[in-house]
């Protein structure tokens, strides 16, 4: 191995997230649905995943969490290859779905200690950190109920208390914050500055621009599966003329028309 | 380990907190079994499984309406009623409670038949003993037995009866023949030796002709020996109860499809089975938890069928289930019964887009596959095309499988290659299940 070679292994290793040229053709599909995408997601950072619909962002986020496979490229959480090692980098990263993802029928603390055990953990460390979970997103007192009673904003703190359970290092959050009210989403807002204040790294899709212009240190826009800009939210707003905000910013480079 | 168990966990406490998929589970067989049992019990008296009370009127009031009651005395499974509230019935009454549906069937013995039999018989003796040249009477007409059916009478207990009317009157005739036979051949021989010798024959001579006996035509040379071909020894009938738990609780086995296909698919579009998918566990612990705590319900609700079997019903009045003497060979059937299902489920899980193309062709395949089965109608009562379609069935092969050890006595032995079978399907199932999976995984579609 050579010391340049070293050099970049060890900074691919630095980064929370590296994905290169990715390219992903679904079966029977004429154009891709990612072609050739790069993105770099530092330690302790909240990276915004940015696009209209179709983009896409969901086959980012589904072959950055290891759900599917790229049809080309190289992707590393943490320096672990997560096509070749995917249980090594599943143990890293943790995803928050944009549903509900959370057995109804069980209360948040039964659904938490199924996906605490799942993650090995047991016995009292996973009380405690079923407890610690349900403490960050306000829902300590209401943990014995069943989640079916929980109004929207509570299931999605809860779906958030699922996501941080096993105190991930890199965080995938899809749209964490859609259909609920205003108070429940400041909350979730809040709480997810104070993790990044932990060092979690996340990824975070999201169609409300001033979320993403709020949380994040750095962004990506992609349409049409490729990267049409990268960096921080601040310095492309600046860059661009006759942009004052991100929502500026992604009508410049996406386009007013609607996509379905 | 400490995957797999809360895995099961979970699925234990979404199905105890399943009200609906409880119902389905538990009390759906527990009551197919009960009313079926007791219905089919009730269907077995109307087609002779158990006694059948039919009517009798005697209008001749002479020696044949008497032998042919003693013959169906002698059928064992009638009771015969001649009288209707402390009244004779007549044939009109008679008719009336058969239409009404009151009794299955009524044997009316017309006025003067035993004197009409006897000049027949009479007739068709001296018949055959006479030389031509004697002038021949008119035959003699014997008025017909009349035997009315209630119209739902099987077909078979119909043949049974008629049969064993005709083997009543048969057996009449042959001794009034004989009868008149005896009587008349001693006469014809002391004509014919006193034509041939002539009157210088003693009349001593003649009269010492000995006379028949009547015994032999009544006398049995050949018996006919009933036996239920048993594999050994075995003192239990097929009733309805032996067909009925075993079936209705492998169908309750097989509804397990249901939810387990809903669970499934609901993980999937609440983003459920993505969460999963991402955590540190593998895909087939996930499936295996399932499966494991869907085969613990499933032992849990064929023991509970069982019970009913064992104890409800014969309280209710049917007979008791008899379970064979291979306690293996049912745990092994019951185990291999309840992967199939478990296989299925997954495989319609997996391949259904929605919880209700899951659950509606889930529930139809497995009436349809019951139906052809056996569960409703035994296999070899269905007609041929339908009995080689049933090959394929797997409640058919648990069914026959149960049937073996229950009622013909089987052993380990006897259902190995419908347990093949019943484990065949589960793998298959989970292969094509697996494939599919795979396939969604590297294509996304």
């Amino acid at each position: 191995m050579t010391q340049q070679t070293e050099f970049n292994q060890e900074l691919i290793a630095e980064k929370a997230l590296v994905a290169r040229e990715v390219v992903k053709v679904y079966k029977g599909s004429s154009s891709p649905a990612l072609n050739g995408l790069n993105i770099s997601v530092n330690q302790g950072e909240i990276f915004g995943l940015l696009g209209p619909n179709g983009a896409g962002k969901t086959t980012a986020i589904s072959i950055m969490s290891t759900l599917l496979r790229p049809t080309r490229g190289n992707i590393t959480i943490y320096g672990i290859d997560i096509v070749r090692y995917p249980n090594e980098a599943k143990k890293l990263l943790s995803l928050v779905p944009q549903e509900i993802a959370l057995y109804p029928n069980l209360t948040a603390r039964e659904n938490l200690r199924y996906f605490g055990r799942l993650y090995g953990l047991r016995g009292q460390q996973l009380e405690n950190r079923i407890w610690e979970s349900l403490e960050r997103v306000g829902l300590k007192e209401r943990g014995d109920e069943r989640v079916f009673t929980f109004s929207g904003g509570m299931k999605r703190r809860a779906n958030l208390a699922a996501g941080i359970l096993s105190k991930p290092r890199l965080l995938f959050l899809d749209e964490p914050t859609v259909g609920i009210d205003s108070q429940s989403r400041n909350m979730i807002l809040e709480k997810l500055a104070l993790l990044k204040n932990t060092g979690t790294s996340m990824i975070y899709t999201t169609h409300y621009m001033e979320e993403a212009e709020l949380l994040c240190s750095s962004i990506v826009i992609i349409d049409k599966g490729q990267s049409i800009a990268e960096g921080n939210p601040q310095e492309l707003i600046n860059r661009t003329p006759g942009c004052s905000s991100l929502q500026d910013l992604f009508f410049a480079m996406t386009g007013k028309s609607i996509r379905d | 380990m400490l995957k797999l168990y809360a895995t099961i966990l979970k699925e234990l406490l979404l199905l105890r907190r399943d009200r609906a998929g409880l119902l389905v589970l538990f009390v759906m067989p527990a009551v197919l079994v009960l009313v079926v049992s007791l219905v089919q019990e009730n269907v077995l008296k109307t087609i002779g499984g158990t006694s059948t009370r039919i009517l009798f009127v005697d209008k001749d009031r002479n020696s044949l309406g008497e032998t042919i009651e003693d013959r169906l005395r002698e059928f064992g499974s009638l009771e015969i009623i001649k009288e209707l509230d402390g009244q004779k019935i007549d044939e009109k009454s008679a008719r009336e409670a058969i239409i009404n549906g009151d009794f299955q069937f009524c044997v009316i013995i017309p006025g003067g038949i035993t004197e009409a039999v006897r000049e027949r018989a009479r007739q068709l003796v001296t018949r055959s003993l006479l030389t031509d040249d004697i002038p021949l009477k008119n035959d003699i007409d014997v008025p017909d037995l009349v035997v009315y059916f209630d119209p739902t009478v099987r077909g078979g207990f119909r043949s049974a009866v008629v049969s064993s009317l005709n083997m009543a009157v048969l057996s009449m005739e042959i001794r009034e023949k004989a009868r008149i036979f005896s009587e008349l051949l001693p006469k014809q021989m002391n004509k014919i030796i006193q034509e041939a010798i002539g009157p210088y024959v003693s009349e001593k001579f003649v009269e010492d002709i000995p006379k028949m006996s009547l015994d032999w035509s009544s006398q049995r040379m050949m018996g006919i020996k009933e036996k239920l071909a048993f594999s050994k020894d075995f003192e239990t009938i097929p009733t309805s109860v032996q067909q009925n738990v075993p079936a209705w609780a492998l169908f309750g086995i097989f509804f397990i499809v249901v939810p387990m296909a809903g669970s499934l698919i609901r993980e999937r579009q609440d983003g459920m089975l993505m969460r999963l998918l991402t955590m540190p566990v593998s895909y087939l612990t996930l499936l295996s938890g399932k499966v494991i705590a869907y085969v613990l319900v499933c032992l849990i609700q064929f023991i509970f069928i069982l019970i009913i079997g064992k104890l409800v019903l014969p309280f209710l009045g049917t007979s008791m289930l008899e379970m064979g003497s291979s306690p293996i060979a049912v745990i092994m059937i019951l185990l291999s019964s309840i992967l199939a299902a478990t296989g299925y489920g997954i495989m319609l899980g997996t391949i259904a887009r929605t919880y209700e193309q899951a659950s509606m062709f889930g529930a139809i395949s497995v009436v349809i596959a019951a139906a052809l089965g056996g569960v409703m109608v035994p296999v070899y009562a269905m007609p041929k095309v339908m009995q080689e379609i049933s090959a394929f069935s797997p409640l058919a092969w648990g069914l026959d499988a149960f049937l073996d050890i229950f009622v013909r006595r089987g052993d380990i032995k006897t259902v190995f290659p419908e347990m093949l079978l019943l484990l065949s399907f589960f793998v298959g199932t989970m292969l094509i299940s697996w494939s599919y999976s795979f396939r969604q995984d590297r294509t996304g579609v």
